[in-house]
């Protein structure tokens, strides 16, 4: 009996270095977010008045937050697909090593390592509509120059490019850790030695990696709900609110109007909308990793 | 037959090259505008400088503040994370290998809050900071960040490759639990370990957002901060190019060297144990 509480104690002495700073700074924080957004504080008065849902009324009313919500769904989407795509493919190209493959696998993926500010400041130099390189090269290549950053038709895009040029890489890794571990059995018992590449593709290849595309589809998704380093060193979510995501919007509504109670409720949606790809992925991931 | 494989091989090659020209061309480009002077940054039919400026990285080292930048996010990010790597091991060990009562219900609020945003939690934890006096210090920022859940992770889906009838040997001979994982456990999963701390290094390394709300003293800032405010401040005369570019080159190269030499501990992270089964 005594050995047992002793055992227990010992237990807790592990868990609690680790268990009271994610108490202090992940939990609790999180469940104070719910409170605060019931309440019109404004971080500087000490006192407050509770408004149950006036918050959430009051975002749901506003053309704003809409706006913001389309962009982050463009942002996701504009990410999310190019990045899968292109990773499998480079993954695909990459998948046989030969003479020089670790150095271009070393190229792909470094932008993923290097800090999103530093590299977002020599995106704007590059996108500089007057003296960029980008628009050097439209021109070279007999396209019109575009706005880049400083318009609001073109800055998302930009913003997508940067964010798909840094996350490249990480898919391609993902993806190629999956193709190696597609049993060549598989390949050989669907006697298609002979068949058409695509064919071998459609039918072994991809329904074998899917748990990887899943995977990789709720992780990006995660991830671009997330992004803040890029849109405020490139477009501070200008020009007009054109890039301004939901997680943007909560950064401003918090941390420059000091409106806590308007910025917590953003974050609640945002919880929200996580939670809910969460138990996709879960729920999907039991469907679906099977081999 | 032959020709078929020589234009495929052909193609790919010509893809491979597009995409890497297209990835590494940032990178060369800062590089080569660090190395111009003014004017020839503005001139757009000049791709390579007349002559290297290396002057330019000479006034961003030794005439910026920069490099105090720099050892600033070192600092910070070799005490946090000594920390998340400690914090986590132990949580890690007592949830794979110690009986306890909440043990399941522990493992499953730290999985679901895998996943959260966590910039929601910026607004309680400001607050909590300001309480404790922590803002604009480095305290603040390391004890906030102190606990990796990633890493709690990647350390829990190692532990439990090693087996139990190991861990059970160690203990009859008397090895307190510590000094079980100290000694028995820690070197047998020696490769999470060195994943997990390269990705946890440069993850703090290059963390921006949550530094730049709590710390706003010029001699506290990191990195990234550091090199915002170095960008925006030129802005009044024109952005000075070349010395912004350098300032970039000046933190971007040492993590690609870093990076080439450790490549393989990184895929290993993102290709391997992130909880993917497969």
């Amino acid at each position: 009996m005594k050995e047992k509480i002793k055992e227990a104690g010992c237990a807790w002495l592990f868990v609690l270095p680790a268990f009271i700073p994610l108490m202090v700074f992940w939990i609790y924080p999180i469940l104070r977010s719910f409170y605060i957004s019931f309440t019109d504080w404004d971080y500087m008065s000490p006192t407050y008045n509770f408004v149950f849902f006036d918050n959430f009324i009051a975002l749901f009313k506003d053309q704003r937050f809409y706006d913001a919500l389309w962009n982050t769904v463009v942002f996701t989407l504009g990410t999310l697909i190019p990045t899968i795509i292109l990773g499998l493919g480079l993954a695909l190209l990459l998948q046989k090593s030969f003479k020089g493959s670790g150095i271009i696998k070393f190229i792909l993926f470094s932008p993923w390592i290097t800090p999103t500010v530093a590299v977002s400041i020599v995106w704007t130099w590059i996108y500089d509509p007057g003296t960029g390189i980008a628009n050097t090269i439209l021109n070279f290549l007999g396209v019109p120059a575009l706005q880049w950053i400083k318009s609001s038709q073109t800055s998302m895009l930009a913003v997508i490019l940067v964010t798909v040029w840094k996350s490249l890489g990480y898919a391609m890794i993902f993806y190629l850790s999956a193709l190696e571990k597609v049993p060549k059995e598989l390949y050989e018992a669907s006697g298609m030695d002979g068949a058409k590449w695509w064919q071998r593709f459609r039918d072994v290849t991809l329904p074998s990696i899917s748990p990887t595309t899943f995977f990789l589809m709720i992780i990006t998704m995660v991830n671009s709900l997330q992004a803040y380093d890029q849109i405020q060193i490139l477009t501070q979510g200008g020009p007009s609110g054109s890039t301004r995501t939901l997680l943007y919007m909560y950064y401003q509504l918090g941390f420059e109007e000091f409106n806590m109670g308007q910025a917590t409720a953003i974050a609640i949606v945002l919880i929200f909308i996580t939670v809910l790809l969460s138990i996709i992925q879960f729920v999907g991931s039991k469907k679906w990793v099977h081999y | 037959m032959r020709i078929r494989i020589g234009l495929q091989k052909l193609g790919k090659a010509a893809l491979l090259c597009i995409f890497s020209i297209f990835t590494a061309f940032p990178f060369i480009w800062m590089v080569l505008s660090a190395l111009k002077t003014k004017a020839e940054v503005m001139d757009v039919s000049r791709f390579f400088p007349q002559e290297c400026q290396w002057g330019n990285f000479y006034q961003v080292i030794f005439n910026s503040p920069l490099l105090r930048y720099v050892w600033n996010s070192l600092f910070v990010s070799a005490i946090t994370l000594f920390l998340q790597i400690v914090t986590a091991a132990m949580i890690a060990y007592a949830i794979v290998f110690m009986k306890f009562k909440g043990r399941n219900f522990l493992f499953a609020i730290i999985m679901g809050t895998y996943m959260l945003p966590t910039a929601a939690t910026y607004i309680p934890s400001y607050i909590i900071l300001a309480n404790m006096n922590l803002l604009n210090t480095f305290t603040g920022l390391i004890i906030s960040n102190c606990v990796s859940i990633f890493g709690i992770f990647l350390l829990r889906q190692a532990f439990m490759q090693v087996p139990m009838g190991v861990i059970e040997a160690a203990r009859m001979d008397g090895a307190s639990h510590f000094k079980t994982l100290w000694y028995v456990v820690c070197p047998m999963t020696k490769s999470s370990f060195i994943t997990f701390g390269l990705m946890n290094f440069i993850t703090c390394y290059n963390s921006y957002m949550w530094p730049s709300l709590i710390t706003d003293s010029e001699e506290k800032l990191l990195v990234s901060q550091g090199l915002r405010k170095f960008f925006i401040e030129g802005g009044a005369y024109g952005t000075e190019w070349p010395l912004v570019m350098a300032g970039s080159a000046l933190i971007v190269l040492p993590l690609l060297i870093l990076f080439a030499f450790t490549q393989k501990w990184f895929i290993n992270g993102i290709g391997g144990d992130t909880g993917m089964k497969g």
